[in-house]
């Protein structure tokens, strides 16, 4: 009885001893290359929903509140209604829209100063949205209609709060592992 | 020489990781890539799906680092993370070939082929396993697992992590027997239910 075990032993030692001679394999080449982009990918459709979200919901309140008033209105009144309103809406909105650029400017100037440092991922995402800045600005300073101008003030408030909200993610990632930590299990 | 997943890794780096510093994570990525990676072949015994299961493990360690809170040495965890994320995608897709397991080299005392296999014909040997004998082998025999602790990680009991570690053995030995002889082991993967 003692025989066989020990002869079991011995075989069980030498398959592992065996198993652990095999040669080791090579991972390719580019594992952290490919990696990287899944990770800057990620975090933007995470920034994106973040941000898509609540714009979507606010238009969406937007539109409601503004639908039940046109349907009241007769017909041609509407209609008329409709074309005055809305110029003077986007006469009135490129004002306002071109002030809050100026406050998000100067907001995004500020964590640029006293930010903490972004990592390459997040650098990378911020040379982009700076650059669709410069696209905007220059297609800006080529229109003089009142309504394209307020689409791409529009647009470009819109990146100018996903650049600031792209240097406050050290902080809210900071915020989420502190939390973290203090309410997780390991293992 | 099997690649170890026993590496301490600096404090520093794995606080910094712990804050989601995409540095310390290429650092960490880098140092266990090679183990990581060889574990995930050795249990789905398929590079393309070992590429998968580390690339997935690994960004799990990236998000979950900060539940880490250091009651076991970290390779540990990471060694964990990866067998999880192979069993999750084994479950999902279902990949493991069921086979037959005929009991006519039952002799688990007879001389033991694989001191004589070249590494090349046990490998493919442990190739042709089910992908569940094959990492229970593994697991038990290189990465130094209980029964309990592959009972637990697979969600089953401990008889079960035994009859697949007999089971897994004992087909080995046929396979390389076969090989040794000339003979196609493909002809007895059968498609009959796993044990």
């Amino acid at each position: 009885m003692h025989d066989r075990l020990d002869r079991q032993r011995m075989n069980d030692d030498a398959l592992a001893a065996a198993l652990r001679a095999l040669p080791m394999g090579e991972p390719p080449g580019n594992g952290w290359q490919r990696l990287a982009v899944r990770i800057a990918r990620e975090r933007r459709r995470r920034l994106l929903s973040r941000i898509a979200l609540p714009a979507a919901l606010a238009a969406g309140v937007a539109f409601a509140v503004w639908l039940p008033q046109v349907r009241r209105a007769p017909a041609p009144v509407r209609a008329v209604a409709q074309q005055a309103a809305t110029n003077r809406a986007a006469i009135a909105d490129v004002a306002a829209l071109r002030a809050h650029s100026q406050r998000l400017q100067d907001w995004v100037r500020t964590l640029d100063r006293e930010g903490a440092p972004l990592d390459a991922a997040a650098l990378a995402d911020a040379v982009s949205l700076q650059n669709r800045i410069g696209l905007i600005d220059l297609q800006l300073s080529a229109t003089h209609d009142s309504s394209a101008s307020a689409a791409l003030w529009q647009q470009r408030n819109a990146l100018l709060e996903r650049l600031g909200l792209l240097r406050l993610q050290p902080y809210s990632v900071a915020m989420q592992t502190r939390a973290a930590r203090t309410d997780t299990t390991v293992l | 020489m099997t690649p170890s997943f026993q590496q301490h890794i600096e404090p520093e780096w794995l606080a910094r990781l712990q804050r989601r510093d995409v540095a310390a994570f290429e650092h960490v990525y880098r140092r266990f890539e090679r183990a990581a990676w060889n574990l995930a072949l050795r249990l789905s015994g398929r590079a393309d799906v070992a590429q998968e299961v580390l690339h997935d493990a690994m960004l799990k360690a990236f998000e979950r680092a900060g539940q880490y809170r250091g009651d076991a040495p970290f390779w540990a965890w990471l060694r964990k993370l990866v067998v999880n994320e192979w069993l999750m995608r084994l479950r999902r897709d279902r990949m493991q070939l069921f086979e037959v397991f005929t009991d006519s080299l039952a002799d688990d005392e007879a001389a033991a082929p694989w001191a004589m296999a070249d590494s090349a014909t046990l490998d493919r040997a442990l190739n042709r396993l089910p992908d569940t004998a094959r990492a229970v082998l593994w697991l038990y025999h290189v990465e130094g697992y209980t029964h309990i602790e592959i009972a637990e990680q697979f969600g089953r009991s401990v008889s079960f992590s035994k009859s697949q570690l007999a089971r897994g053995t004992r087909r080995l030995r046929e396979l390389l027997h076969m090989d040794k002889n000339g003979e196609d082991a493909s002809c007895m993967i059968g498609s009959i239910g796993n044990a």
